[in-house]
């Protein structure tokens, strides 16, 4: 059984090795829906798996800025965490969950401290333009989270523990029982901590820190007969923080947030065609204590019901066609919102056209209406040329958007019900080069964006958004893995670099928590039961000023962990040593992150 | 080359000597701020340090002047700051504490902090007592206080109760005139303190949000109110209303329903108000508001402060930079001059 799961997954990619073309495009889109990189041809797709994931006992956030040299801007260590792709704004990255976008309805984000990273099995990463396929938001990338479900004889329990500096606690609790016919999935996930590290070089601690969330998720498929599965998904996350303190204030705030999503999935698999049916209920709710010692809160929530229909048909092997039509009926309440309501509808359609076997190019349109603001017509445009058998050429252009969030326009105060949607157009073009033991690429990519929505004051107290703003950046992205197997002796490296310039046209200045420079380093060593990491981080100066006169230091961080399997490999010890160098460094200005700290974790498997 | 030598020396003996002298006879230097005025930056919104800007008589100006003096940073949101005696007190709302330090050298003397401040908005001091508007939590309407302080000894003596929101405030006759503007709500009162008992001797209705107090050369209190805004979905007119400060009468001159002026300014008896990006000057003995503003004075402010003939305007900006200080002359509204500050400059204050 075992053996099918690692053909199955490890034939995708491991670490970006991947071998795409190989894996039944009918299975690869099953598997991938929209994020199959058989409809994004001219993109970069990273495919991370469960096998990197089931080790990890991190928060999304940080799981991607070590992984994936991802950018994110972190209130303090564990707080608020928001991404900035190619150099775009935190609501300029549309992330997923099992292919239904659940970035806010609110305020558009997602909060990557939220998400505890194994209560998923894979996660797929896609940069650029991609509103067409993904809708509002996908502007610097789109990422999904995703629970496979695969229809086969096994049963398997594991349990991960793990416990570190400023008394945080870890823990996950994961039990598969599947055969041909069900598949059932639990996942139970908590972590709390005192989050007390001292700031250096002062003598303050981060006080007013501390961190308690858990969650409950599960999958229940049922392989109705091989043409029809049907999948349900929930998760339930609770995340209770208080936010902690800055350099210069104090804090005895507070901020609960709830999530709560349940999602209906039927597949209808054909000899030609998938169709793909989803529906699904997201709610959300936060609560702000500014004391928490009393009562008052502020509260605000929204609710979705949202529907997605797709259809593949596949003319012949060499021309395909992806339609869908998502519906969203969503409604929002709370201090700031009245009760609200909002009706969206929209279509896409893409046409896959293989055109020699060394060539693909996707075309696409999408098309939505609102009830609440006008959504424009876009359209994209990929193409996929191999040079050689390692070499690739890729190439996209797109044009994309973001509607305004139920923040945006009903805010009390504030909101401006006549905001437009956000505009953009992204082009990119890169090489791929690819052999037995190594894979590199090379993407530079510009960015435009109009109608950006800011709020700005009115009178000095009283802001509101507007579309005023306009953005324009390019850059290039950088990444090198490389790996090589010496009898047991198995040798890991990878590296990634991007430089990005996101200028405020206005102002001509590069906008505010956008580094010029990021990078990524993994080197990893294992031999029989033995596993070393060593991670290296580098992120570039940000400018935390508009008019760039003040920026936060740029700063390296290493990570160091060092493993052991027993028993098998069903029991493993980890040992990790965050900020190696004790580096005193801040993500947000005056919000110090912790100095060098220890995590110690267990992870128990049975087959 | 010796001839040189002895010059330059000879030169310097000179430059010595008569520095010796001037020192002789005139006073040392208090510190480097002794002259000019201070700009108070509140700094950004959410994560960083306010700063104070000085400018001196010969129109130097220097930024971030009490970190440069101290070495450390001022809190989060400088919201306001006063000269009383030989100190200045620099109300840190968010860092919910009043630093005291020497208003000639800007060195750090004490912080004061603790229960007895909340969110401190303002400070306004007399006969050796400092009081402090504070909002508590903001979200509570009710637990808003003043605090008394020890100038002598920078201890908190007492706090007194007050409505919803105090701001700005002002001594007159040993009362102490709070303006309640409502902190994140609106209120629409002045309550007046009685020093000699530090109790509240009355509350009175104004009009709706009391957003700044000025008292003219009669005695008189003026409290500008901007009214309801339109958001709330409750607006009211900006009222500019007038408090005798023998009966506590309280007479209103109306503007019109959507206007709302802020930050009042006094200057030779002569009244100063931003309404609309505009700048209106009224005669304190006026009966009616002015019509029309003065000429060539434009723009979105964030503190007025007329003084010396000059208006002193700070423009936050986009509120996420430097922002400036421009200098209108009052008679004729020409901008004269235009100063950066640090970010959000809010009060503009004369040594």
């Amino acid at each position: 059984m075992r053996k099918l799961v690692l053909i199955l997954f490890l034939s995708v990619s491991i670490a970006g090795f991947s071998q795409y073309d190989s894996l039944n495009k009918l299975d690869e889109i099953v598997l991938y829906g929209n994020f199959s990189p058989e409809f994004n041809t001219g993109y970069t797709v990273e495919i991370i798996t469960d096998t990197i994931i089931n080790n990890e006992i991190n928060s999304l956030g940080n799981f991607l800025q070590k992984n994936a040299n991802l950018y994110f801007k972190q209130n303090g260590n564990g707080m608020v965490s928001s991404i900035s792709l190619r150099g775009t704004s935190a609501s300029h990255t549309g992330v997923f969950w099992n292919g239904i976008p659940v970035n806010s309805s609110l305020n558009g984000q997602t909060d990557f401290n939220t998400l505890p990273i194994n209560s998923f099995d894979g996660i797929e990463i896609r940069k650029g333009g991609g509103s067409v396929l993904f809708g509002s938001g996908a502007i610097g990338g789109a990422i999904n989270l995703s629970d496979k479900v695969l229809f086969q004889q096994k049963a398997k329990a594991m349990i991960l523990l793990g416990g570190g500096s400023f008394k945080t606690f870890k823990s996950n609790i994961q039990g598969i029982v599947s055969n041909e016919k069900y598949f059932v999935k639990i996942s139970l996930n908590a972590i709390s901590s005192e989050n007390d590290y001292p700031f250096k070089d002062t003598n303050l601690i981060n006080e007013n820190g501390q961190f308690k969330n858990y969650g409950i998720h599960s999958t229940l498929g049922w392989n109705f007969d091989d043409k029809n599965h049907i999948v349900l998904h929930t998760s339930f996350m609770n995340t209770d923080r208080n936010t902690s303190r800055t350099l210069t204030a104090a804090s005895n705030s507070k901020l609960i947030n709830k999530n709560n999503r349940f999602l209906f999935t039927w597949k209808n698999i054909g000899t030609q065609y998938i169709s793909d049916l989803r529906l699904a209920y997201l709610s959300e709710e936060y609560n702000y204590y500014f004391d928490k010692d009393l009562l008052n809160s502020s509260q605000n929530r929204s609710q979705n019901l949202f529907s997605k229909y797709s259809f593949n048909y596949f003319f012949n092997k060499n021309i395909s066609l992806n339609t869908g039509v998502d519906y969203t009926y969503s409604i929002g309440q709370g201090s700031n919102i009245s009760n609200i309501s909002q009706n969206d509808i929209e279509v896409y359609a893409l046409l896959h056209h293989r055109v020699f076997s060394n060539l693909v190019y996707n075309v696409s349109a999408r098309k939505g209406f609102s009830s609440n603001f006008e959504i424009p017509f876009i359209y994209a445009a990929d193409l996929n040329f191999k040079i050689s058998n390692n070499f690739k050429v890729k190439a996209n252009y797109s044009t994309n958007y973001r509607t305004p969030t139920f923040n945006d326009l009903y805010w009390e105060p504030g909101g401006n019900p006549d905001l437009k949607s956000e505009k953009n157009s992204s082009a990119e073009i890169g090489v791929d080069f690819q052999n037995k033991n190594a894979k590199f690429d090379l993407t530079t990519f510009w960015i435009k964006s109009d109608n950006l929505i800011q709020w700005v004051p009115v009178t000095a107290d009283f802001w509101q958004p507007k579309n005023v703003q306009k953005t324009s950046g390019y850059g290039l992205e950088f990444s090198i893995k490389y790996k090589k197997i010496i009898d047991d002796h198995n040798f890991q490296f990878q590296a990634q670099y991007a430089y990005t310039v996101s200028n405020d046209d206005s102002i001509d200045k590069q906008l505010i928590y956008v580094p010029y420079n990021k990078a990524n380093s993994n080197v990893s060593y294992n031999y029989k039961r033995t596993y070393f990491n060593y991670n290296l981080q580098y992120t570039g100066k940000v400018f935390t000023t508009s008019s760039n006169s003040q920026s936060i230091e740029d700063y390296w961080l290493s990570n160091v962990e060092i493993s052991q399997n027993f028993l098998k490999n069903d029991l493993k010890i980890g040992f990790r040593i965050n900020n190696l160098f004790d580096e005193n460094y801040q993500s947000v200005a005056y919000r110090p992150m912790p100095g060098r700290n220890f995590e110690l974790n267990i992870n128990y498997k049975i087959d | 080359m010796n001839l040189l030598k002895i010059t330059a020396s000879l030169f310097t003996f000179l430059l010595f000597f008569a520095s010796c002298s001037e020192d002789d006879q005139l006073d040392l230097p208090k510190g480097n701020y002794e002259k000019g005025y201070f700009i108070s930056n509140e700094g950004p919104f959410n994560n960083g340090s306010g700063t104070i800007t000085h400018v001196g008589e010969d129109g130097v100006v220097s930024q971030n002047i009490y970190k440069t003096v101290n070495n450390e940073d001022l809190g989060n949101i400088v919201q306001f700051m006063a000269l009383e005696g030989e100190n200045v007190y620099i109300v840190v709302n968010n860092s919910h504490k009043i630093i005291v330090a020497n208003r000639f050298t800007m060195k750090k003397i004490t912080t004061i902090s603790g229960n007895g401040i909340n969110n401190p908005r303002y400070f306004v001091a007399e006969n050796d007592r400092g009081y402090v508007s504070n909002w508590g939590d903001p979200l509570n309407p009710n637990d808003d206080f003043i605090t008394i302080i020890n100038l002598r000894t920078n201890e908190i003596i007492d706090t007194v109760s007050v409505g919803e929101g105090p701001e700005d405030m002002l001594i007159i006759n040993n009362n102490l005139y709070v303006n309640l503007q409502g902190g994140w709500n609106q209120n629409n009162k002045v309550e007046i303190i009685e020093l000699q008992f530090n109790t509240v001797s009355k509350t009175l209705i104004v009009g709706d949000v009391p957003n700044s107090i000025v008292a003219d050369n009669k005695g008189d209190v003026w409290v500008l109110c901007g009214g309801k805004p339109n958001w709330t979905g409750f607006e009211s007119n900006g009222k500019l209303a007038k408090i005798s400060t023998s009966n506590h009468i309280v007479e209103f001159l109306d503007f019109d329903l959507h206007e709302h002026p802020e930050y009042l300014s006094i200057y030779l008896d002569n009244l100063y108000y931003n309404l609309n990006g505009k700048v209106y000057e009224m005669a304190a003995q006026s009966s009616s508001l002015p019509n029309s503003p003065i000429e060539g004075i434009n723009g979105f402010f964030y503190s007025l402060k007329a003084n010396n003939g000059i208006l002193y305007a700070t423009d936050a900006k986009d509120f996420q930079s430097e922002g400036a200080l421009n200098l209108y002359n009052l008679s004729s509204g020409a901008l004269l001059e235009t100063i950066e500050t640090g970010i959000l400059p809010g009060a503009v204050i004369f040594q």
